[in-house]
């Protein structure tokens, strides 16, 4: 794939170095379940702190210094800028590092790297989020986005799930998108949980029957890879062309910038040509490592 | 054309050291590769073949120390390594490793610029050596070039027996040769010896590969797990073929730090042939064998070419010759499935 102008991806990056961290500092951390934790993160230089942006979608590398570096998504809003947040499930080296940290400690970041949502795209349709677990995570920066220009889109379901009650992320929003009136909102858990009366199901069997309409709409969904796979057919028997479906795809990842090699799905590289994708130009990809 | 005699390069290296680090191919560390001159040497003169590891390790080194940095009660301070590598000369590089680094330098340019390799790139100067001994291994005549090749260095040099028959390719490269102590011009006969070298050494790479025929091929083969995974059985994941390719760049970024506080980020080469290259979290999309052997196959022959359309290989038998146990990309290429499906793509 040919990449476009990406000028505006590399104004923020540390000059004449592109490997180069700037170093932020931790502000804020919410336990979101036993495993994840988000991060509020913000500058330590100045300048950058007031002119930092980026697009819903873009991720970044982080580092703990001294560990090693690590990928995530900005899983705040550009339209909230008084600080950066990440979600960081804890599974390996550098993850668990960060679980370490508190509130104050320094980390390091690079970006934002890779392409976003199409805003352009979306705007005026009616927007069917669909996520699991951490994977809302991406979704949230898309939908904090949505909600800050609300008059922008028609309709907004979001349906969200996770393996117990416990691991549902952001639980502060979903509380907060459960009253919006004008949020169509489904949350699920996979199994019969005590104290849980809300819907019991996997993802995609609970959207077959929200069954949201495909009519001017776009589904945005993000989640685990088996979820992933399953939910795609559920859209396309509810009317949803491969080209109504977006995701965001997850690979390891260590340059960010199309270098390191690992992250690719034949000749395209998540981190420079995605890692947002709709389901057509996943089904023109050379390869099905994804 | 000019010529000078193999007595006098030592002189001439000598004239370069003062203002290049200067390389030469060496074994005194018990694997040949690109050493620094010890301005004594001079057997690298009459050595016809290449090294094992290949040049690419003068861009990007096998590890290299990205930046360093320093913690002090809680706050990290960055300490960047030096932008501005010293000027280098690499003498006595073959057709295909110079080849294979400008195929490589379209990675590090793309969308970002990758200063650590492109500072070295740009301040180094190569002296090309026409190869006069191909190993059975080789395939270079198969990939649009052959072993005298100058398309890729500054200087070229053609060994035609007491002395080297001089090309002067890049105005970088004549202008290192002027006012050179015995570059003196070539005879008519001194240009034919040359011609005749070539024509020897391109004689000797009887090893073929139809690259035309292999693009065809390529799109429909994807999806033969079979094939893959019978062409994959003997390889035991160990990524010498990769770490000694020389147009292989693949890397891993990593930290250490001391007790003191003291750190630094460093690079190193990675390799497709391993497992955790991808693994994830919750999947790898290439835990499986085959998939990983496929990937290097179609990397190197079918995906660069599509991004920088050039074949990221120079056959320059290297992943051959180095093999534990025999895999050998040319006899993969030619076994290539001719397929019946056109369309190889899968649904999710």
């Amino acid at each position: 794939m040919t990449i476009s102008d990406i000028s505006h991806r590399k104004k923020f990056l540390a000059e004449g170095n592109v490997y180069l961290p700037h170093i932020a500092v931790i502000e804020k951390i919410i336990d979101e379940t036993p495993t994840v934790k988000t991060f509020h993160f913000n500058f330590k230089d100045e300048k950058l702190r007031k002119e930092f942006t980026f697009d819903s979608g873009q991720f970044g590398e982080y580092s703990v210094l001294g560990v090693g570096e690590a990928t995530f998504c900005i899983s705040s809003s550009p339209t909230r800028l008084g600080h950066l947040e990440a979600a960081v499930a804890r599974v390996g080296k550098v993850t668990n590092a960060l679980h370490r940290l508190g509130e104050g400690a320094e980390i390091g970041f690079r970006g934002p790297f890779g392409n976003s949502f199409p805003l352009d795209y979306m705007a005026g349709k009616n927007l069917v989020f669909v996520a699991g677990g951490i994977g809302l995570a991406p979704l949230r920066s898309l939908i904090c986005n949505a909600l800050d220009n609300r008059d922008k889109y028609g309709n907004i379901d979001i349906i969200y799930g996770a393996r117990t009650p416990g691991d549902l992320c952001f639980k502060y929003d979903l509380d907060s998108w459960e009253k919006d009136s004008s949020v169509n909102m489904t949350t699920t858990v996979d199994r019969e949980a005590p104290d849980w009366d809300g819907n019991v199901g996997f993802v995609p069997a609970i959207t077959e029957k929200v069954a949201p309409s495909a009519k001017d709409a776009v589904a945005i969904v993000c989640g685990p890879p088996i979820m992933i796979r399953f939910t795609f057919p559920v859209l396309e028997k509810l009317g949803f062309t491969p080209a109504q479906m977006i995701t965001t795809l997850e690979k390891r990842m260590k340059c960010g910038i199309g270098k390191c090699g690992r992250c690719n799905i034949g000749d395209i590289y998540v981190c420079r040509d995605g890692p947002v994708f709709s389901y057509e130009e996943i089904k023109n990809f050379k390869s099905d490592e994804y | 054309m000019k010529k000078i005699k193999k007595q006098d390069v030592k002189g001439l290296l000598e004239k370069w050291q003062k203002d290049f680090a200067v390389f030469v191919p060496s074994s005194a560390s018990g694997v040949s590769q690109m050493d620094a001159w010890d301005g004594k040497e001079t057997a690298f003169l009459d050595r016809n073949r290449n090294t094992a590891v290949p040049p690419k390790a003068k861009f990007l080194p096998s590890m290299e120390k990205m930046f360093g940095f320093r913690r002090e009660k809680g706050t990290y301070t960055l300490e960047p390594t030096n932008g501005d590598p010293p000027r280098q000369l690499l003498f006595g590089i073959h057709p295909c490793d110079a080849r294979a680094i400008a195929i490589i330098d379209a990675v590090f340019k793309d969308a970002y610029d990758d200063r650590y390799y492109l500072s070295r790139r740009e301040k180094t100067v190569l002296i090309g050596m026409a190869c006069a001994g191909p190993y059975d291994s080789c395939f270079c005549t198969s990939l649009g070039y052959g072993p005298s090749d100058s398309a890729d260095v500054d200087i070229m040099l053609t060994d035609i027996g007491d002395s080297f028959v001089i090309e002067e390719v890049t105005d970088k490269g004549k202008e290192l040769l002027t006012g050179s102590k015995g570059v003196v011009d070539a005879t008519k006969d001194d240009e034919k010896k040359a011609a005749a070298a070539k024509t020897s050494a391109e004689d000797k790479v009887t090893r073929k590969i139809d690259t035309g025929e292999i693009s065809k091929r390529l799109p429909g083969a994807f999806d033969d797990q079979e094939f893959w995974e019978e062409i994959s059985a003997k390889c035991v994941s160990c990524g010498i073929c990769t770490f000694l390719c020389p147009t292989c760049y693949c890397f891993d970024i990593n930290d250490e730090m001391l007790q003191d506080g003291s750190g630094a980020r460093y690079r190193n080469w990675d390799c497709c042939s391993f497992s955790v290259y991808t693994r994830m979290p919750a999947e790898n999309p290439r835990e499986d064998k085959w998939r990983r052997v496929r990937q290097k196959v179609y990397h190197k022959y079918l995906f660069y070419p599509e991004l920088f359309e050039t074949i990221a290989c120079t056959g320059c038998g290297r992943c051959i010759r180095q093999c534990p146990v025999n895999w050998d990309i040319t006899q993969t290429l030619n076994a290539l499935p001719a397929g019946k499906k056109e369309e190889t793509k899968k649904a999710a």
